[in-house]
């Protein structure tokens, strides 16, 4: 009796720590550092005034709402999924705007040389 | 038994209606971007880039087949999508920096011939500068002072007695002198007319100024700039011999051609 008690009683407290377990995932908060300083960091790089830079922008700001109302609504799988789209177009928005940078230095080089051979011919 | 082979038609309808199940937009969407990526620069520029954005596609295309219509398929898609859309804009920076570094490699090669260029043309200048300097050594006399670089023409040389028209003779000289001064680099000229003591002093002021302005008149004319030269009739002030004498006398009737020296200002 004893030894089935004691079996029992690991068993019970087996499930009780899986359940917890479980309840703790899904309790857990979403993780929207990523997407959040991807458009922090697009922001900063003037990504607004960028034509296709500030599409991708906007539509990471509204994937990363979407995402934290799935996560209100207990859906977490899905705003997890949804957090993936937000990260991603954020990525693509701060490269864009370092793009459109570096096609400005390139342009600029490019006319300082034409400048300099116009000047001393 | 006829059920049992409606059965396994039914199942293997299903089957390949399973297998024609559309793709949704997201994943046509990724296909074709990957495509497009994969056929620009971004295989040679930025090929790390551009396996990331596969491996999404892949992600993506197991996911379909697992769960055709699931958002997490649609997810994956979308971001496999944007992936390639990164890989390409990547290559497109990679390809800009080129062109960045080549125009700034060609900027400094370019500035550096220029500089080259404009010392050697420094060099030469002072060449024939020296040059020029040494055949008016021949044919006057030359004279480093505080001023300038001073040319002395005698008087007798250039004028007859008390006139100030040039003598033919003198015209000769004077081409050679101008010859040896349009060589120089353009300097700033004064022509000095002065006289001995004999005379009166508004006599000899004036006829200082009119030698003075003869010559100067003469170098114009054989194409130095007119607005380089300036005169001066310095009368009887500035010997350089005894009057007493008549060498002295002598000596003192010259126009002095005084070369200054070159400022930082002059352009």
């Amino acid at each position: 009796m004893r030894h089935v008690s004691n079996i029992g009683i690991m068993v019970l407290a087996a499930a009780v720590v899986a359940t917890a377990m479980v309840a703790g995932c899904a309790n857990a908060p979403l993780r929207t550092e990523a997407s959040t300083s991807g458009i922090r960091a697009a922001e900063e790089l003037g990504a607004a005034k960028i034509p296709q830079a500030s599409l991708h922008l906007q539509l990471a700001k509204e994937e990363l709402e979407l995402a934290k109302g799935l996560a209100a609504k207990g859906e977490k799988e899905k705003a997890a999924s949804m957090l993936l789209r937000a990260e991603a177009d954020a990525e693509l928005a701060v490269t864009l705007s370092r793009g459109d940078a570096e096609k400005s230095e390139a342009q600029a080089a490019v006319e300082r040389v034409r400048q300099l051979r116009q000047d001393n011919p | 038994m006829k059920t049992k082979q409606f059965l396994i038609i039914v199942t293997f309808v299903a089957l390949l209606a399973g297998c024609a199940t559309v793709a949704p937009n997201e994943l046509i969407n990724a296909r074709s971007a990957y495509q497009r990526a994969s056929e620009g620069p971004a295989e040679q520029l930025v090929p790390a880039e551009l396996h990331k954005a596969k491996e999404a596609l892949v992600l993506a295309e197991q996911s379909f087949l697992k769960e055709p219509d699931s958002y997490k398929t649609k997810d994956l898609a979308y971001v496999a999508q944007r992936k390639s859309e990164l890989a390409e804009t990547l290559a497109a920076m990679a390809a800009d920096k080129a062109i960045k570094d080549k125009a700034d490699a060609d900027f400094q090669k370019q500035q550096a011939e220029i500089m080259k260029q404009r010392k050697q043309d420094l060099i030469d200048s002072e060449k024939r500068t020296a040059v020029a300097l040494a055949e008016l050594a021949k044919i006057a006399a030359v004279k480093e002072e505080e001023r300038g670089l001073v040319v002395t023409l005698s008087g007798s040389v250039l004028f007859r007695s008390a006139k100030s028209t040039l003598l033919p003779s003198a015209q000769v000289k004077l081409d050679q002198v101008a010859k040896a001064l349009l060589a120089v680099s353009a300097r700033n000229l004064i022509v000095e007319g002065h006289t001995d003591s004999r005379g009166s002093e508004s006599y000899n002021q004036g006829l200082s100024q009119r030698r003075a302005d003869a010559v100067r008149d003469y170098l114009v004319q054989r194409g130095y700039p007119a607005d380089r030269i300036q005169t001066r009739g310095m009368s009887e002030g500035s010997p350089i011999a005894d009057n007493a004498s008549p060498e002295g006398r002598a000596n003192n009737r010259r126009v002095e051609i005084v070369i200054e020296r070159m400022q930082p200002s002059n352009p």
